[in-house]
């Protein structure tokens, strides 16, 4: 099938569990780690409800649900990592975090294994450093919701070996996923266009040129986008946008990723998006928008 | 002659072995979860207890490697050495326009499974992994393949053709293809023989009827229309398959519901049908107890069932200008009663008259539940596709040695 047999995702937080679970729809078995086992337990939660609502749509059947779940174990013992030969690190975007999960693995792991990060902003190369394989360290940056978009940026770092970008390739094919090769570069191709388009969307909104609703229109109907840049904004979080945008500043000196004002008040306000229900729009616990605010 | 059969899954490999001089089954098993390193495999011969082993089998070659081990092992096993196994017989399931009769496989014939992958993404490429791990463990022995869709290639074009723009057809090759193709050609060849007539006189309607479903109507011995079409998803309504409906559903339900493709496509396949309906189950078992328990959902499903099958068989009977024989097969067909009566309701402008009792207490083999009068013969044959895979590999391997 793959010569990945056994696939460790390092981290069970949103893309943590949007990775296993489309791992283990593909037939592939999975062992997630978290730091406690109230994590871990967590985790598979939220993979459940995820599960849930595709069953109440019809996307998938009992029997599959059992199944799917049934193929991702939840654990908070870094021992797995021992038969692990694919490890997806997917922690919190912390350059200092998450040099300490490539060492840990790096020590635990085999040495022919692959370690990759689910990184859409960090220095692969610098995370390669910390451990004794750079030739097999690589990006993998899946976007959010992963179970709806194919999308993968293949990021090489400095060192990373032709052969594992083979392998990955390979790996990626079976998953039906649509790999993109970037080199490593602050925010590759998908961060680094879809910010500036956010963050001249919140100018326009500060400059009063038209109201959320058809900032958002104007781009769904003119461009076809299947979200506008603001709900967009909402829903990879406020702080997240904040965040990309900070660091590709700082990267690239460049006033063009200066965060809008307005962005920074919003965190501030705790206003995050779909996450605290509310941001530019109103969402409810599903993450679907109010009725109220739909067009 | 000893001929193996085998049905591959993505991840699976079902197998029967037959010693063809008496058509007895000498083993047959199956190996589940290939890819994995917790492979499991279920080996029986007659007579003994059933032998399940876990392993790490990691591709078809393996699996099938596996298979062979136990056929041959001195006390699990059946024969002295691999090299016992004469031909291997191997279902595939879209033949496309390629294929009208099985064949034996050289590369030709791959390339033309291979060319007919597009329609049928999930099942082609397993059964061309099973082809080449049958080959490479193999390679003395004859490859036969039998298409599920080869016997309903002699279907005419106003039969096959769907009124779309015919550009589709041309570029893509979208058109009718039917499934079930070796059932439906089997249980007929079985009736005919049962009523002692030769094929050529009768007009036949099988019903093939288990999980999937699909009714065929048969003239002569060729199929000349059937009720599954480019896929297995159109005609009768089925356990969890919605079968007909108006296509125009589809872009709505995804606007109204806010559905994928993937989503309405599940929806329809493994969401609909008896289940859909009754909410309760898609085993007809299940729902007949329901129904006569006074569920109104499962009776809804039950009625509804049988009146489409039953629409399905007066179409073919208009189809044919009559109808001789109709012959219900596979689990359903073979195993409810009530599915049978009620489908037969109304069925008396045809001249036919089931006879209550004999359907209700049926004893194994083919049977007819006709009355005497009957101007139709209803018969109840349960089918064998292994047996038939079987005999068509048996068929062309004689042939070869004699051309």
């Amino acid at each position: 099938m793959s010569d990945f047999q056994h696939i460790v995702v390092y981290g069970g937080g949103t893309m943590g569990q949007g990775i296993a679970e489309l791992l283990s729809k593909k037939g592939f078995e999975v062992t997630v780690i978290e730091k406690t086992r109230a994590l871990a337990n967590q985790a598979r939660h939220h993979i459940e409800l995820s599960l849930n609502k595709q069953l109440s749509k019809w996307g998938i059947t009992q029997a599959e649900k059992k199944i799917i779940l049934s193929r991702i174990d939840f654990t908070n013992e870094d021992t797995v990592l021992e038969r692990a030969d694919l490890v997806i690190e997917t922690v919190t975007e912390d350059l200092q975090e998450k040099k300490k999960v490539f060492d840990r693995c790096d020590r635990f792991c085999p040495m022919d294994a692959i370690l990759s990060s689910n990184t859409s902003t960090l220095s692969l190369t610098e995370l390669a450093a910390v451990t004794r394989r750079p030739q097999r360290v690589i990006g993998l940056h899946f976007l959010h919701p992963i179970t709806r978009l194919d999308l993968v940026e293949v990021v090489r770092g400095l060192k990373t070996e032709e052969e594992t970008v083979r392998r990955i390739r390979q790996f990626l094919e079976k998953l039906h996923l649509t790999a993109i090769e970037v080199h490593e570069s602050p925010g590759f191709v998908t961060t680094r266009l879809i910010v500036i388009l956010i963050n001249e969307a919140l100018y326009t909104l500060m400059e009063g040129v038209a109201t959320p609703e058809d900032i958002d229109t104007a781009m769904i109907r003119g461009y076809q986008f299947p979200y506008g840049p603001l709900e967009m904004a909402d829903r990879f979080g406020l702080d997240s946008v904040l965040a990309s945008m900070e660091r590709l500043f700082r990267e690239y000196g460049d006033p063009k990723f200066r965060p809008a004002p307005l962005l920074k008040k919003m965190v501030w306000a705790g206003q995050l998006g779909v996450k605290t229900g509310e941001g530019f729009f109103r969402y409810d616990e599903d993450g679907d928008r109010l009725r109220e605010d739909v067009r | 002659m000893n001929v193996l059969v085998i049905n591959c899954g993505s991840s699976s490999i079902k197998y029967q072995l037959y010693r063809m001089e008496t058509e007895e089954v000498l083993s047959k098993g199956l190996v589940e979860r290939i890819g994995s390193d917790r492979s499991i495999v279920h080996h029986t011969v007659n007579g003994r207890e059933p032998w399940v082993e876990t392993a790490e089998i990691l591709d078809h070659r393996q699996g099938l490697y596996q298979v062979l081990a136990l056929l041959t092992d001195p006390e699990k096993g059946v024969l002295e050495d691999a090299g016992d196994v004469d031909a291997v017989g191997h279902r595939v399931v879209h033949g496309g326009e390629n294929f009208s009769s099985a064949v034996v496989i050289d590369q030709e014939v791959l390339r033309g499974i291979r060319q007919n992958v597009d329609l049928a993404p999930l099942h082609n490429p397993p059964n061309l992994s099973g082809i080449d791990a049958a080959r490479h463990n193999l390679p003395h022995a004859t490859h036969v393949a039998v298409f599920d869709t080869a016997f309903h290639q002699t279907m005419p074009d106003y039969a096959y053709m769907y009124p779309l723009p015919r550009v589709l057809y041309q570029k893509h090759r979208i058109r009718r293809y039917g499934f079930h193709g070796t059932s439906h050609q089997y249980v007929a060849e079985r009736a005919a023989e049962f009523l002692g007539r030769p094929p050529e006189e009768l007009k036949i309607i099988s019903c093939h009827i288990g999980n999937g479903a699909s009714c065929t109507a048969i003239e002569k011995g060729r199929s000349v229309d059937t009720t599954m079409g480019m896929t297995p998803l159109e005609g009768l309504m089925m356990g969890t398959r919605c079968g007909d409906i108006d296509p125009a559903i589809v872009p709505y339900v995804m606007g109204k519901e806010e559905l994928t493709l993937a989503e309405v496509n599940s929806m329809m396949n493994k969401h609909s049908g008896l289940l859909g309906v009754s909410g309760i189950s898609s085993d007809m078992r299940e729902i007949s107890e329901a129904a006569f328990n006074g569920d109104k959902y499962a009776r809804l499903s039950l009625e509804m069932y049988t009146y489409r099958l039953r629409k399905a068989i007066g179409s073919y009977a208009a189809v044919m200008d009559g109808v001789d024989v109709l012959i219900f097969t596979a689990g359903v067909g073979e195993n409810a009663s009530l599915v049978r009566e009620w489908t037969c309701r109304n069925l008396s402008y045809l001249g036919l008259e089931l006879d209550q009792e004999k359907n209700a207490d049926l004893p194994k083999g083919p049977q007819r539940i006709s009355t005497d009068r009957s101007r139709v013969n209803v018969l109840v044959i349960p089918t064998d596709e292994e047996l038939m895979i079987a005999r068509e590999t048996r068929r062309l391997v004689q042939q070869e040695e004699q051309g």
